[in-house]
Order: structure tokens, then C-alpha cells, then sequence
């Protein structure tokens, strides 16, 4: 009963007048008031949509570049504490076939500064996703190290899900590339660097790539990657060649260049 | 939207703001677990081979 009193002194009308004006605000002609009502409640909902959509937006980048990169280092961790376990188990260094399902080796590139990156076969996304190094089986088969010419062709994430190759521009010319099998040290060293290139530039990955200015075959790797940084535009490509093999001691003493 | 939302939750405001807070989670678990996976691919941020363009597509 205070409200009514207080609008009919706000208003300054007595309390008849009041009663008639809070009967014609709640019947027919008052659309105005109740129209702008209603837009702005669609306009804080569609407010309220896009605010949502820049938070669900940061939030992906954030599952991108950092979530994805926890389940890749887990992930890969595991795997190649596998293989490692596998290489131990099998002491005997007689070749007994390459172990392809839990991947076949380490890849260590001291200038990338990232560790050991474990090397599986395949480089569907569902392979690279676990944080390794993949090699090619399409459109062009890798070479595998241990064969005596070819091209040992591999793929890794360059941002998220562990982003294995993300430091892949930091490597020079003459930079060693070391590959290390259960019972080998394969030694690379850089000798070409194509910075962009197409993503249909299949060539990159011939068994004597050309594009590196090599015309004779060898035991070369390649390297490739998305550049420029988070997006995959075009691919970046590294090219070496293998410069000597050292048997892996009873101890996997590293060669000269890891340490 | 929101305002909806929090004058339809039970409760008083603490108990409110709890599961406001236990709904946010829940919807952030939904996205990392679910839909990003599933959006990933679909974007052009991460592809990092080289290959024949679309029919040499897995």
C-alpha cells in the first residue's frame, strides 16, 4: 500500500488517478515501453551468445596450445617407455623386423632443444596427435635408416600436441639430425632447408629429393612441418644426409653430437 | 540469457554460485573432451604434411 501512496506522490495526482494510470500501464495502449523491453532482452541475449563465443573461442586456443600438449608429452612418454622396455627385453641385437606398432626408434635433434621424439609409423593425425615423429607411408613411402639408399621421411606437430617440431626453424646447415634404433646411431647432418614451400609439394619427399639440389641417391631424411607458426598454410622442410652409423654400446652411450 | 539461468537455480546465492561454478566445469570438460577433438580436424591450424590435395585425403 506504501508503493501506491508513493507513486501517487510522485506523481502528484491523487490516489483515483494513480489507480486508473497502473490500470491503463497493465492493459491495450502502452506498447512502448514493453516493446523496448523485449528488444533489449534480445539484444543482452545475443550479447550474452557472443561473449559466450569468445570465451568458448579462447578456451580452444587454449586446448590447442596447451591441453593438447599434455595428453601428447603423456602419451608419447608412454609409448616410448614401451619400446624402450621392448628394446630390453629383446637384448639380442639380431634383426628380428622392425617393431612398427610401438613405433621404431628416436629421433634427437639437439637444436630443436625438445629431447627425443619417438618415431612411429604413419602420419595420419591420430598418429601425430600422440606427440612423435611420424614417417611417410603416403603419398610416398619413407625409406626406413637401416636401407641402403632412400629417403627416411617424417612429420610432426609444429604447435599443439606436443609440438615436436615447433623449434624446426632454429636448425643450420651442418646441425646433426641423430636417429636412434635399438641398435644403431644414425648421424645426420642438415645440408638443406626449404623455409615455405606448398603443401601439395610432394616432391620433397622423393627418394632423391631434387628440390634439395641432390641428383644421386642417398640416405638422406627429411623433415616436415606446418609453417608459419600455428596455422598450416604451407610446410617447412629440412633435408639431411647421413654422415656415419655407430653401434649402440651396452650402456647407449650417445654418440659425440648429443652430448 | 544468464540472468534466466541464475533465477532458476536453487538455493540461496552461495548455493547458486556453487552450481554455477559446478555448470561451467561441466561444460568446459564437454568442450575439451568432446567437442574440440571433434572440431580440430576440421580447421585449418594443424596439418603438417605434405600430400596430393584432396583425393589423396585419409
Amino acid at each position: 500500500m506504501t508503493a501506491t501512496g508513493q507513486d501517487a506522490d510522485a506523481c502528484g495526482v491523487d490516489d483515483t488517478e494513480a489507480s486508473e494510470t497502473s490500470v491503463t500501464t497493465s492493459t491495450p495502449p502502452p506498447p512502448p515501453r514493453r516493446a523496448r523491453r523485449r528488444i533489449a532482452a534480445v539484444i543482452s541475449v545475443i550479447g550474452e551468445l557472443l561473449i559466450t563465443a569468445g570465451v568458448v573461442m579462447g578456451l580452444f586456443v587454449a586446448y590447442s596450445l596447451w591441453w593438447t600438449n599434455v595428453l601428447a608429452e603423456r602419451a608419447a612418454h608412454h609409448q616410448g617407455d614401451q619400446v624402450r622396455q621392448h628394446w630390453a627385453k629383446s637384448k639380442s641385437p639380431e634383426q628380428k623386423g622392425l617393431d612398427t606398432k610401438d613405433g621404431i626408434g628416436f629421433l634427437h635433434v639437439p637444436a630443436m632443444k625438445n629431447g627425443e621424439v619417438l618415431v612411429k609409423k604413419g602420419t595420419s593425425s591420430k598418429v601425430l596427435n600422440d606427440g612423435v615423429a611420424g614417417y611417410y607411408t603416403d603419398p610416398v613411402k619413407s625409406a626406413l635408416p637401416q636401407d641402403k639408399t632412400g629417403n627416411f621421411t617424417l612429420a610432426a606437430h609444429r604447435d599443439g600436441h606436443g609440438a615436436k617440431f615447433h623449434n624446426i626453424d632454429k636448425l643450420k646447415k651442418g646441425d646433426a639430425v641423430v636417429y636412434e634404433s635399438q641398435d644403431t646411431w644414425y648421424v645426420y647432418k642438415v645440408f638443406a632447408t626449404l623455409p615455405q614451400t606448398s603443401k601439395y609439394d610432394v616432391g620433397v619427399l622423393e627418394k632423391t629429393p631434387k628440390a634439395s639440389g641432390k641428383r644421386k641417391p642417398g640416405r638422406y631424411i627429411t623433415l616436415t612441418t606446418c609453417t608459419p607458426v600455428y596455422t598450416s598454410t604451407y610446410r617447412y622442410i629440412v633435408w639431411g644426409e647421413l654422415v656415419r652409423t655407430e653401434k649402440v654400446d651396452a650402456d647407449r652411450t650417445p654418440p659425440k653430437e648429443l652430448r | 540469457m544468464y540472468g534466466w539461468i541464475w533465477r532458476h537455480l536453487p538455493g540461496n546465492t552461495w548455493v547458486k554460485a556453487l552450481i554455477s561454478l559446478v555448470l561451467a566445469l561441466a561444460i568446459v570438460f564437454l568442450l575439451f573432451q568432446y567437442v574440440f577433438p571433434w572440431a580440430e580436424p576440421l580447421l585449418p591450424f594443424n596439418d603438417v604434411t605434405v600430400d596430393q590435395g584432396m583425393e589423396a585425403v585419409r
